[in-house]
């Protein structure tokens, strides 16, 4: 369980500073499927990178299990976020002078995963795991992405804006993709966009607005990537 | 104006090895100019191989270091461009979208020639001062008739007008060449052209670990920075080793000016190699501590494997400085007397040897801690 209490976090300095996160609190459960949605600029992302350990909060914490993540020294953050998260981002960020196999190594060494190479037939690329990024359409990068973060065997998986460069269908697709991995898999999922549509498919959405959580419901039934709007 | 002169300032790299080059070129060539003005008043024999050993002297020198640097600097001036290149991408592609000539954009390229300009100045103004000196070194057993210094303009044609003029025009020919790319190329990111591992060698290899993978293709994709790497440790070697047989062979003060010509080049280009090698990977590298990979994992995967490549610089390095001191006793002190026997410098070479990996692991560890400072943050940031 995911545990985050009195969050707040600023940039800038001086007059120019601002307040980004005010004071947030929210727990998600194991195995959830939780979208956070906003605006751009309500803070979303933020919240993203400090419930994941990627960004300190000014002040708050944030357990795992009833551990506190913000008093992890650097080590032990980068530990934890070897041990226990994985990402997605909206630019696949994928390495570039190597093949779809080398990529989605990159997380399966992390967790001694041999067994990788199911992740990238998963996926829907056991026939282009030799193939390099460049040789890629941007839904088949965006898959590879998603094998990476896998592969690594993550109990959270952390998504911002995971189709916010894909076009619909692609975006139906990998989304269907993550989807059937979290049932195989049974990690939890915590995803940042803006699409009202996809928080359809969600159970637990989190409305947030001004820094601030506006909104929190469960959705009954969880429809699937080709039943939403788009 | 695409490129200013702030850009050229990045390239100090070239502007110090113009000058090195320029420096011992000038005070060499000037030497042998004016040496040879004094061949008539040569009477006896042994002046005479004296005489005949400083001309070759000034003759070898001149070509080999003048040489050697002028082709590194070429390297190192193709680099930079194509690195600039490269990381403004999409700058350039914008503006060849909007109709600019490939031409047109590439001639602001000729301000790198700048670097050039200032590295050669400040070499042939520092030969001019330390002229005097070296010339009474040349003859300090009176064995030539007084050799007086004169100033020839042609010099300064060679060593400062015509580098900086063809610095400039190669850097205008390379970046038209280098900018002949579809625009759409140039304007998206991950439009990079990889070659394709045939299959036979994957089905048949050695599974290896994702950061060995990635140290190998560090060091595959980016064969100039290798090239530095092994040039800046054979600076070392070769120079700090030879300086030390120049106290026997030449003087004490030439071997301090040769030990502070290699050290300030070895140290620059290392400086200049891994600094590009780090920003060129500051993505992958972020990415690695967003997944988890711990910061030495990191160094391993981008710095590791230009370690083994330092190594053979140095290698390469001490043979070359022995073959060089071989053959300058062999053949152009041959017939001369008073020249001690050279032999092959073992303790020298282990004292070079350990200093340089001292020298080298800090420096690894000084970039081991800027990579841990890149924020994580840096892959959001687009």
């Amino acid at each position: 369980m995911i545990e985050a209490r009195d969050i707040i976090k600023s940039y800038g300095n001086g007059e120019s500073r601002f307040q980004v996160l005010k004071d947030i609190s929210l727990d998600i459960e194991d195995h959830d499927f939780v979208v956070i949605l906003g605006a751009s600029g309500s803070g979303k992302s933020t919240f993203l990178n400090v419930i994941s350990g990627l960004e300190r909060p000014d002040s708050g914490k944030v357990l795992y299990d009833g551990k506190d993540i913000t008093a992890l020294s650097d080590h032990e953050l980068t530990s934890f976020r070897k041990k226990s998260v994985g990402f997605i981002f909206q630019q696949y960020y994928l390495l570039p002078n190597m093949s779809v196999d080398k990529n989605v190594k990159m997380g399966a060494d992390l967790a001694d995963n041999k067994d990788y190479k199911t992740i990238i037939g998963a996926v829907g690329l056991g026939e282009k795991r030799h193939k390099y990024p460049s040789e890629l359409s941007g839904g088949e990068q965006q898959r590879v992405s998603v094998a990476r973060a896998l592969a690594k065997r993550p109990r959270v998986l952390f998504l911002d804006e995971p189709t916010g460069a894909l076009d619909e269908q692609t975006g139906r697709q990998v989304l269907d993709y993550i989807c059937k991995l979290q049932k195989e898999y049974g990690f939890t999922i915590v995803m940042v966009t803006h699409n009202l549509n996809i928080a359809e498919m969600a159970h637990t959405v989190i409305k947030m607005n001004s820094g601030k959580i506006s909104e929190i419901y469960t959705n009954e039934t969880q429809k699937t990537a080709y039943e939403i709007g788009w | 104006m695409v490129i200013g002169i702030k850009n050229a300032s990045k390239l100090i790299g070239i502007s110090v090895i113009a000058c090195c080059a320029v420096l011992v070129c000038t005070m060499f060539l000037n030497f042998y100019f004016d040496i040879r003005l004094i061949e008539g008043k040569i009477t006896s024999e042994l002046s005479m191989f004296f005489y005949n050993a400083q001309v070759s002297t000034a003759k070898v020198v001149c070509l080999v270091s003048g040489g050697c640097l002028l082709l590194t600097a070429i390297v190192m001036l193709l680099f930079y461009i194509k690195h600039y290149i490269d990381t403004h991408k999409k700058e350039l592609g914008i503006l060849k979208a909007l109709g600019y000539s490939n031409l047109k954009i590439a001639k602001d390229f000729w301000v790198f020639g700048i670097s050039t300009f200032i590295g050669t100045v400040i070499g042939y103004a520092g030969a001019f001062l330390l002229m005097p000196w070296f010339y009474t070194l040349q003859n300090k057993d009176k064995m030539l008739p007084e050799i007086t210094i004169n100033y020839h303009p042609s010099i300064l044609l060679y060593f400062v007008i015509l580098p900086t003029v063809c610095f400039s025009v190669l850097s205008v020919y390379y970046a038209c060449y280098k900018l002949k790319k579809p625009v759409l190329l140039l304007l998206k990111d991950n439009l990079q052209t990889a070659s394709k591992t045939p299959k036979h060698r994957i089905e048949k290899g050695r599974e290896l670990s994702f950061v060995e993978d990635l140290r190998r293709s560090t060091l595959k994709t980016k064969k100039t920075l290798v090239f530095f790497i092994i040039f800046a440790s054979f600076c070392f070697s070769a120079m700090t080793q030879m300086s030390f047989s120049m106290k026997d062979l030449s003087s004490e003060m030439m071997g301090v000016m040769m030990l502070v010509i290699g050290l300030v080049l070895a140290f620059t280009t290392l400086f200049l190699a891994i600094t590009t090698v780090i920003n060129g990977n500051t993505k992958t590298i972020a990415m690695m501590r967003v997944f988890g990979y711990s910061q030495k994992e990191c160094c391993r995967a981008i710095l590791g494997g230009y370690r083994p490549m330092s190594y053979v610089g140095f290698a390469i390095g001490t043979v070359y400085q022995y073959g060089l001191l071989r053959l300058t006793v062999d053949i152009i002190f041959k017939d001369f007397e008073g020249i001690p026997a050279y032999e092959f410098d073992f303790p020298v070479m282990i004292i070079s040897l350990v200093a340089f990996i001292a020298i080298y692991e800090i420096l690894m560890y000084v970039y081991s801690e800027k990579i841990k400072k890149i924020s994580i943050k840096e892959i959001m940031i687009e």
